[in-house]
Parts: C-alpha cells; structure tokens; sequence
C-alpha cells in the first residue's frame, strides 16, 4: 500500500475493454542453410554431440530398467528414473544459449538438462576452471574415479566427470553428485549452473523465482530458468510463483539499478503429457499453454510456443528472451513444444496413448533429423558422427562400470557411521554476513527512528518497586525481534525480508515499524498473498546464497505454503549432499481472538518434518536471541511468535534485555522459575499461564513449581528437564496447540522413556481442546488455562487436599474423547 | 436359610482352585466347622470348613473339577428347602462377579451432559475405588522405598487411582523412624472409645508386618512340625551349677535357653540343609549359622538376627542374645537384622509359658524353625529296669517341605535332641 501511487477512482470507473497481443506460435522458420551461418561447424556437431550423449545415456537407463542389462553390463536399478528420451533438442537448444553463470532449476525428468546444461558449462570454462571445480567437488572423490584410464584432456575428463557424476547419483552411491542423497530425481550440479531438480510436480516453479530474486538483488551476473512440465500449469506453487515474479513493483517502486523484472524464463517443457493426462485436450484447457502469459501483465511474459524439436529454433529462442531479460523487461513464458517416446517411467504401458502417435513423433525425432541435416549440408560425415556415436558409447559404459564397481563407488556406509545422514540434515553454520559488502541501507542505523524510540523504553518489565511499566514505556517482544531482525540488515547485505503487509505498514503485528526507513525496496518489500511463493522464493533465495526472513501472517495459512514448508525447504540441505545451506527464517505467527482459522498453534507439524529447526520464544529476551541466533545460522529455522504477547514487557531476566548483540543458542530450554514439587513445561505464551499456575500452587496449596519455558522444539536439550524431574518427579507440559499429536506429547513420550524412573506420575500434557478454535470470548475454553494445569495436577499427579476442580482429567473422560476423536 | 458354600479366593493373583477331595457327600449333615473338601491352587493345599450347621443339600463340582474363585460349589440347608435360586446363581456367578469387577466402565456409558463439577467427583470416587484392588506405585516411590527400606505392601496410597507416590513413601519412612525410636508405649490410638461395643485399633506397622509376614509364609510355602522331647537332665544339672556357681567357666546369667540355642547352632552346622533358604528354584545352604530369635515385646513380635552365632562359645551366645532382645524392646535395633532374609534360622522360645507343643511358622525364606516348649516330667528307664520320672524338653520343629524332606528333617531334630540330652558345650 505504497502512499506514492493514487488510485484514481475516475480512471478506475473508466470505459475501456483490455487488449491482447499476438503470442507466436512456432515462428522460427530459419532455413538450415541460412541458420548454420550463425553457428560455427564445431558448435553444430556439438549440438549433436550433446542430443546423443542424452539419448545414450537415457537409453542406457532403460534399457537397465527394463533388461537388466547395457552393454553386456548387468545391474538392477530398483530406483526411479524418470526418462526424458525424445525431448533432448530442448534440453541442449536451452543449455546451448546459456552461460556458465545462468542458472536452470529442474523437474523429476530432468537428467537430460543436468547432462546438456553440464556440457554446455564445460565447454564454456577453461581447463584449469574445469579442473579446480572437480578437484573442490568432494575433495575430488568423483574425479579420482575418472580419471583413471583418462587420456588427459580437460574437456573429456569433465565429460567422463558429469556423466559418472549424475550416474552414480542416479544409483544412490556415495560418490555421485550430492553423495546419493539426491538421487534420479534431485540431482544436481551448481559449479556448472545446474540447481537443484525437483521431485514434486512443479516444486521449481517458486523456488526458482527465488533464485532469480537473489540473483536480481544482488546484482548476480545471469540469469534463471525453470523447467518445469506442462502439467504443472496446474499446480498453485506455479501460478503463485508467476504472481510473485510479474510483480508491478518491480518496476515501479523498484529504484535505481534495481528497477525492472527479474531475469527469469518459466520454461515449460511441454512433452504434452502429465504422466498419463494429456494436457491439451484433457487435464488443462489453455488450448496452447503459451495463451497463460497473456493474462498475466501487460507484457504477457514475452510468451512464446517454440518448436522444441528443432535445436536451433530452441537456441534463438532463448537467445532473444535472455536479451529481453538483461533489459530488465522479465520474466518470461515458454511454452517449449516437444515429446517424450520413453513412458513417464519404465513402469509406463502408454496405455494412454497409441503405437502411431509414437511413431509419428519418431519419425521427427531431433536426432536423426539434425543428424541428416549435417550430412546433407555437408557439416561434417557419417564417419564422424559414426566416431562421436562411438566415444558417447565410451563415456556411458565407463560410467557404468564405475557407478555400479561396489569397491570404486560404494554407498554411504551407515554401518560404520549410523548417524552419517543425521549429520547432515543441518549445517549449523555461524556466519556473520552470507557475503562480503556493504549493506544497502537508508540512514545509519543509530538515526532509524524506532532505534532511537527504543533507547527510552524499559528493558525490563517492573520498576525498583516491582510495579510493571506502562505499555508504552515497556520495550516489548516485538521490538527484541526488530532489535536482532535490524542488526542482521546492517551487517549481512544478502539479507531481505518480506511477507504481507511487512513494508509501509511494518508488518501487520509492528514488528517491522521503522525498517522501511532505514531499507530500500528490494530489501523489504510486500509479496503477493502467496505463502507459497512467499517460502518458495525464500527458499530459492537461501540455497542460491542470500539470507532471508519470509513471513507467514497466521500460523493458519502455513498451510497455504504445505509443499515449500515440508517437502522444500527442510530437505535440500541434506539432499545435496551438504552443498547447500538454507539460511531461511520462517517467521510464523501464532494468532488468537480471531476463531477458527486465525488462531491455531501448528508447531507440531513443522517439528514433525525433519531438517526444520523451530523456536517458540515467549519472552522478549529470549526472542532477541533467538532471534539473533536464528539469523548467524545457515539452516531453515521456523520461527514461531504469539499474537497474544508481542506487547509483553520482559519479565524474567532482571538485568533486562539487553541493548547489544547476544545469542541463545537454540535447542535450549530455560528455567523462568526455581521449584521443587512439580515441573511445568511450556511451549510459546502458554509460559504466562504456567507462571500463574505456580503463582495459585504456592499460595493455595504450598507447592513450588518449577516452570521451564522450552524456547524451542527442534533441536531440544531434555537435560534440564530431566535434572529438574530429579527434583520435583512430576511434570505437566503445557501449550496452546490442540492436544491431540501435539508437540507437548512428543516430549511427554520423550520424558517418560528418558526419565521413567524419576517419575512419581505419568507426564500429563494440558493443550488446547480438539475442537475449532471458538470466537475470543470462548477461548478460555479452547486454550488450556491456568487451573487446567491445576485440576490436571490434582487429578493426575498429586491430589491437592480440598481442592474442587473446574475440568474433568479422569481417564474415563480421556477415553470417551478419544472415542468421539474431539 | 439354605447357604451357599463358595471356593474362597486364596490370594489376589488365584482365579481357579482344583478340588481335590470331597470329605463330606451330598445328603450329609455338617456343623459349622466341620471340613467339607479339600482344594488347591497352584502353589497350596487347603481344607474348606463348613460355615453353617444343616444337611449338605447339593454338591456341584466334583474332585478334580478347576473352579473359578468365589464359585458355588456346595449347599448347606435344610431338608426340604428350596435351593434353586442359590443353584441358578451358582456355577459361574463367581467369574461373572470377578469378570465386571475388572472390567472398566464402557466409555458409551459415561454420562455426558451434566453439570461439570458433579461428574468430576463422581470420576474421582470411582476411581479411587477402582484402584484399590492391585498395587499401582509410581517407578520414583517404588526407587524410593528401596533406598529407604519402606515395605510398599504396607503403603496406603494417595495418588490418582490409589496410587502410591513418593510422598507416601517419605511419610512412611518418616513414620517408620519414629516408631523406631519411640517408647514402646508411643503407639496411639489405644484408648477405648468411652462408648460402643468394641473398640477400633489401628493396626501398628509393626503389627501390620507381622501379620503379612505370617500370612505369606502359610500361604506360600510347604510347611509342618515335627514334635519331639528329649532328656533334659544334663542341661538342668548345669544350670544349676551355674546358680550354685560351681562352673565358673560360664557367666551366671546362662539360661536353659542359651543351651538349647546352643545345641540347635551345633546341630546346624552338621545339617546345612536345615540352615538354608528357599528361593524357588534355588536353595541357599549358609556356611555360619545366622540365629534368629523371637523376642516379645511390647510392640509385638520381632526376630532379631544373631550373625554367625556359630562362632561364640555358650557364655558369648547367651550374652548375645540378651544383648540382641534387649536392643529390640529399647528400639534400638537395626532395622537390618530384623530382615527375614538376615537369619538363616529361627529359634522361638515358648517354654517360660508352660506352652507343651506348638506349629511355630516359618520365617521365610527360611527353611526351618524350631520351638522350644516346656520342660514336663515323663516316665522313663532310669537305665536298670527302673522307670522313674524324667524331666523332658519338648521340642517342635517346623521345615519347609519344599527344601527337606521328613527323613532329613528328623534326623536333625534327633541331632539336636542328642546334643541337648548329653550337652557337652565348648566353654
């Protein structure tokens, strides 16, 4: 809601009717003799080269499928192997006109980009380039495997390098590309442009476009490409992933360099299916997919259908989109025509299509034809092409020799190092600054204005005589998170932040009020109402090399983002092999007073998902450092606040927050309150309730609580819990989620195998009800309060003399519940 | 009224008992207390005594027949009476009864819409009665009572459901200490209510052990008595030269009793089968001989543990022993020696009371116990023809049938009556 641009309601109302341009359909139409002008005989018989060496490979996977056997070399491959066979003009056309430095993101049929993108870099980058990149990859564990038996050239060994590489990564062995971890579908190689591919039908769709953020925002040389399916059209993260990048800002309160689209192509490999569904004619009803960059803006994404059997119309294709995006004039659309002879996966019949539509696709097949046109124009002989058939059949056999040698190309050996892939699911990295600049930035930091507001407010929440603060005077939770989120801006330039609502207005909980002052647009900007594009594109952001800090309004619309925040952001870490680092923070809101679908603690199902680092603090000093460490690490943290205290003052740490930098490391639980009797365990604002709890123990009943605030929940130290159940024998665990799977019974399992012998009680937990969350007048009833913990402790754990309570703990309650699943 | 004769429930964890043997048949007349059949679980034998006087009017499981507990297996009446309701209810009423007594209330059954406070309670009386038929301890009370020796087979519980929790066990211990150092005339309660009929006494922990202990051990083991007496003229003729103080060699203070415990301590050491433990599927045969004996005091019965009583000569025994009772009637005594598992025999002395035979009971696991009775006068050989009036000591010694058999069992007891009728103590 940028104040600079009126909206006119006399304009607005005006008559008018909206026009659409042409979208070309297939408009290359260079004949061969002119077109091989503009290539030199080298770069075409490379272009063939290129198309064979997929085709051979992918042929070799088939055939490993299907017969068990290439080559005379048997293997069984129990894996998936999504094939691409038919498609590999697009793939090298695509690669082809790209530069080292351009980035392509892919989809689960995607080794025919990894292999053609892979070629292409080589090619580009100079031996020693070439060399030092294999050498740093694993500390050259792959080119070790290779180069035996090498004749020494740079480019083949590279050649031999990509093709064991993905092979071996295909085949889950320890020596591939992302140490087996990724895999047929997710393999990857970034020194040579090749980002992460993408098991989930259209799961590039938004990343990407946080690749292309990163790249724009940084001033990155190159640009980004998606290729995605046909299909995907259909997938929401896609669409929001266009909404995201066609933003009008970018053009309009963009300034400076950074004015202007993202340099962005959402390359549709369009093989005219989804698995079994046709999508022209069954599944979609765009008629042509290019007609969807029409109604997007104005400039309809420069939308295109291109020939994608023809290499060449596919290189002057991106030849003329890549110029359109170094004008700063993207992102675009295309709509790359082209088909698959090989199943959606060996297990495919083609039941859903006929022998003659195959055939008829064959008969054009971009190989044969370009190889025919060589002949034909005399670019080069049968012989030759007869030799480069027979050195790609060398590079295939020797890469599978190697991947499937047991001794040469082992798997992770879990055996030995059971916890080798849990060592990996987190980085936990300490990095200051993701790069080395000055940050952009408005003002100095010390003339922000709420920097200045802050210095008068009180850091702790009572006065010497123990009244608390006013809540104008009291430096609240909100601002210990602005605190750590405004440092991180001045030291690390990487770092951009946005959401909804989370400029002018400065977040819709005031967290943000007065960082648009000190930051330019590209820094802090509003997104679309996409929460999937808005955790995809951080996370594109993250593993190209930014740090970022999305936010989610409501916890409630987390699943809004489901993909991005289970299936995206808590994997690539690991399943790169550990060359990536996600330093994505997740800000997530916990709502209250506004029903059902504002006010629901979700907690459990980030913590359930592993790779996810998650913290609830409850307490402005706490937020702070958390919030600080969250921000110097390099993993995917999902950063939980409560609507119902941001305006809390702090309460537990007497010196104060304080005004410095300091972290609490997360995974650690804190003692707010020193007790004997029985424990409380908290999660989020619930602690406030817990305080009250012991507070009515100690005077009603002459118990003392001790009450740990659990801070965080992925990773946690049970270690002061189990030391303060040495004490007390008796634990409650308390949260404002629904009780039923909740995070609270997670730790109560947890509690009781860890410590079943220092208990006097079963752990009891004292969540939300199972019900919708009722209007704010009712949620006394939803949210667990504090003589719940009471009645829960005197009907469960140590029945309190004369104490008459207001719930039913009974088991006979608890099993009629469970048996009306409320 | 016709009555209804029902399988007792030999211990909580007993379902079934098998009849082993019907002593009266139908159509008999029985009085109360006359023995009506003979049953048994898995681990005991047990007679059934009639509870009311009339004819036995119908029998309805035969030998050999597995009963559920608290089953009707027979009817006393009259003649002529009308029994059928009693025979509809029988057969299986006992495991229908003992079925819905286990089963939880269906959770359909709960009531659902009335007001909150009222169904809490409700919730709570029923559980709390719900708990009270097995022991349900929490892990920490149950480390606890280890560490601090509480017996948690005495333990009231207060937690949900009867739960014991460590405060019952502290309060416990703590009661348990001051019991320990009070005077024997601490215990409360003992005041007769002014009014009423009888008088209501709360069980002391002490009284409260004794009586599990005694019950376990009959339930639980195999045990019976073998009588004997033998010639105690040596032992007499002893005692009093030591009132005479003509046998220096031993302090004055030397009883019959610290003889005959004395004689026992030696006939255990040449029959290591009596001075042993039972332990199931294992018997524990002790090299000294750890003498337990059965002191009276005014809390009631405890049974101070003498430590390789085989190693003192008759005079340190017998101080031993004093030293020992008396420590038990000041409260003074370690609680570790009064452990049944310290002892690895018992002594247990009703002479001074006149008492002719006895069945003591065992101390578990111990394997044997021996009572000593009164010393009574019998005719006897006086050794040419002549019979004349000898003073006998009557002994009674109790074993485990589990561990010893008859034979062995004897041939101890006659090795203590010989070490008793020629006493001859190293002094």
């Amino acid at each position: 809601m940028p104040k600079s641009q009126f909206i006119d309601p006399l304009k607005s109302r005006e008559r008018t009717t909206i026009t659409f341009g042409e979208i070309p359909v297939n408009a290359y139409d260079k004949p061969f003799d002119e077109a091989k002008k503009d290539f030199s005989k080298k770069d075409l018989v490379r272009i063939y080269r290129d198309m064979q060496l997929i085709r051979e490979f992918e042929t070799m996977l088939n055939l490993i499928k299907t017969t068990g056997e290439y080559q005379g070399i048997s293997y069984n491959h129990p894996g998936p192997a999504h094939l691409s066979i038919g498609q590999e003009a697009a793939a090298v056309g695509m690669s082809h006109a790209l530069d080292v430095e351009d980035h392509i993101f892919g989809s689960h049929r995607s080794h025919g980009e990894i292999l053609a993108k892979g070629l292409s870099a080589i090619h580009q980058l100079t031996d020693k380039a070439l060399m030092q990149i294999m050498e740093k990859h694993f500390d050259g564990a792959a080119l070790r495997i290779v180069e035996k038996e090498n004749n020494g050239e740079a480019e083949d060994l590279a050649i031999d390098f990509l093709v064991y590489g993905t092979l071996a990564e295909i085949f889950a062995r320890e020596t591939g590309f992302n140490k087996g971890l990724g895999g047929s579908m997710h393999a990857f190689f970034t020194p040579f442009g090749v980002y992460p591919n993408n098991a989930i039908v259209g799961g590039s769709g938004d990343i990407a476009v946080g690749a292309a953020l990163y790249k724009k925002v940084n001033s990155k040389k190159g640009i980004v490409v998606a290729n995605i399916g046909d299909a995907s059209m259909g997938c929401g993260p896609v669409w929001e992933g266009i909404s995201f990048a066609t933003m009008d800002q970018f053009r309009t309160l963009w300034e400076g360099d950074q004015q202007g689209g993202l340099p962005m192509i959402f390359n549709f490999m369009n093989n005219q299916y989804g698995m079994g569904g046709q999508t022209r004619g069954e599944t979609m009803g765009y008629d042509m997919l290019a007609r969807v960059g029409a109604g997007v803006n104005p400039e309809m994404m420069h939308s295109e259908r291109i020939d994608g059997y023809d290499p060449l119309a596919v290189i002057d294709a991106f030849k003329r989109k890549k110029k359109i995006l170094e004008e700063k004039r993207g992102p675009v659309l295309l709509d790359t025509l082209t088909y698959r002879f090989s199943g959606h996966s060996p297990s495919d019949a083609s039941s859903y299509r006929t022998r003659e539509e195959i055939e008829a696709w064959q008969s054009v097949d971009s190989i044969v034809t370009f190889r025919k046109k060589l002949i034909e124009h005399k670019i080069t002989g049968e012989a030759e092409l007869d030799r480069i058939d027979e050195k790609i059949t060398g590079f295939t056999k020797k890469a599978l020799g190697l991947a499937i040698d047991e001794k040469v190309s082992p798997r992770m050996d879990l055996v030995s190092n059971p916890e080798q892939i849990g060592e990996m699911i987190f980085s936990n990295g300490s990095v200051d600054s993701m790069e080395d600049r000055d940050p952009e930035v408005l003002m100095p930091m010390e003339e922000n204005p709420r920097v200045k507001a802050l210095k008068k407010k009180e850091r702790y929440a009572f006065d010497k005589d123990g009244k608390p603060f006013s809540k104008v005077k009291t430096y609240q939770l909100r601002d210990g998170l602005f605190e750590a989120i405004i440092d991180r801006f001045y030291k690390d330039p990487t770092l951009v932040a946005y959401g909804e609502e989370n400029r002018d207005w400065g977040g819709a909980f005031a967290v943000y009020r007065g960082l648009t002052e000190s930051l330019p647009y590209h820094r802090l900007f509003n997104s679309p109402i996409s929460e999937g594009a808005i955790v995809g594109t951080a996370i594109g952001y993250g593993m190209s090399g930014g740090r970022v800090i999305a936010e989610i309004m409501y916890c409630d619309f987390l699943g809004r983002s489901g993909d991005e925040v289970f299936n995206q952001l808590p994997k690539w870490q690991s399943m790169s092999g550990n060359i990536i680092k996600m330093p994505v923070v997740i800000r997530v809101s916990v709502g209250s007073k506004y029903g059902a679908q504002h006010s629901q603690d979700w907690t459990a199902l980030t913590a359930h998902i592993p790779g996810l680092k998650v913290v609830f603090p409850a307490t402005p000093y706490d937020a702070k450092g958390l919030m600080n460490a969250a921000l110097q690490g390099t993993d995917p943290v999902i950063f939980f606040e409560s609507q119902r205290i941001y305006d809390i003052g702090e309460m537990f740490h007497k010196e104060g927050v304080p005004e410095s930098y300091y972290e609490i490391p997360l995974g650690e639980p804190d003692v707010k309150r020193q007790g004997k009797d029985v424990t409380i365990l908290s999660i989020g604002a619930t602690l406030y309730r817990a305080i009250e709890a012991a507070d009515k123990l100690e005077s009603d009943h002459g118990l003392s609580a001790e009450v740990i605030d659990a801070r965080s929940l992925v990773p946690f130290n049970y270690e002061p819990v189990i030391a303060s159940l040495k004490k007390t024998g008796r634990i409650v665990i308390t949260g404002d989620a629904s009780t039923r799977g909740a995070f609270m019974k997670e730790m109560a399992q947890t509690i009781s195998e860890l410590a079943f012998d220092e208990l006097d009680a079963p752990p009891v937990v004292v969540g939300s009800r199972n019900w919708i969350v009722p209007a704010h007048e009712l949620e006394d009833y939803f949210f667990p309060q504090a003589e719940w913990i009471i009645d829960a402790i005197h009907q469960k754990i140590l029945p309190l003399k004369g104490y008459q309570p207001v719930t039913d703990w009974s088991s006979e309650r608890a099993i009629l519940r469970n048996s009306l699943g409320v | 009224m016709a009555e209804a004769v029902l399988m007792p429930r030999q211990g909580q964890s007993v379902e079934t008992c098998i009849i082993t043997q019907w002593l009266k048949q139908k159509g008999d007349q029985v009085e109360e207390g006359d023995l009506l059949f003979s049953y048994e679980t898995d681990k005991a034998a047990f007679d059934e005594p009639a509870g009311a006087n009339g004819k036995l009017l119908e029998i309805l499981f035969e030998e050999g027949d597995e009963v559920p507990v608290l089953s009707t297996v027979a009817i006393i009446g009259k003649e002529g009476e009308d029994i059928s309701g009693l025979l509809e209810e029988g057969g299986d009423k006992g495991a229908t009864a003992s079925s819905t007594a286990d089963t939880p209330e269906k959770p359909g059954e709960a009531h659902v819409a009335t007001h909150r406070n009222e169904q809490t309670s409700k919730a709570r009386e029923k559980s709390v009665t719900k708990g009270s038929d097995r022991l349900r301890i929490s892990p920490r009370a149950r480390n606890m009572a280890t560490d601090l020796g509480v017996d948690i087979g005495l333990l009231h519980g207060s937690g949900p459901n009867g739960r014991i929790i460590s405060d019952d066990v502290i309060a416990a211990s703590e009661r348990s200490e001051i019991t320990k150092r009070a005077q024997p005339d601490a215990s409360k309660a003992q005041a007769p209510t002014p009014e009423g009929e009888y008088t209501d006494k709360t069980l002391s922990n002490i009284r409260k052990i004794i009586a599990k202990n005694m019950q376990r051990s009959l339930q639980h083991s195999a045990q019976l008595t073998h009588h004997a007496s033998t010639d105690a003229r040596k032992i007499l003729n002893l005692r009093k030269l030591i009132k005479a103080q003509k046998e220096e060699r031993l302090p004055s203070t030397t009883t019959l009793n610290d003889m005959i415990c004395y004689a026992i301590v030696d006939a255990l050491k040449a029959h290591p089968e009596m001075n042993a433990h039972f332990l199931d599927d294992t018997t524990r045969s002790f090299h000294g001989v750890h003498m337990g004996i059965a002191v009276d005091t005014e809390r009631g019965l405890m049974v101070p543990v003498l430590k390789n009583a085989d190693r003192f000569t008759l005079g340190g025994l017998g101080q031993s022993l004093r030293e020992l009772a008396e420590s038990c009637r000041n409260g003074t005594i370690d609680p570790d020696l009064l452990a049944p598992t310290a002892g690895s025999f018992t002594v247990s002395n009703l002479g001074a009371y006149g008492i002719e035979m006895f069945t003591p009971v065992l101390n578990l696991p111990q394997c044997g116990i021996m009572g000593i009775n009164t010393i009574t006068q019998r005719p006897a050989d006086l050794g040419d023809g002549t019979i004349g009036f000898v003073p006998y000591l009557g002994l009674s010694l109790t074993y485990d049938h589990r561990a010893v058999d008859g034979a062995p069992a004897s041939a101890f007891l006659k090795s203590v009556c010989d070490r008793i009728s020629n006493f001859d103590p190293k002094l």
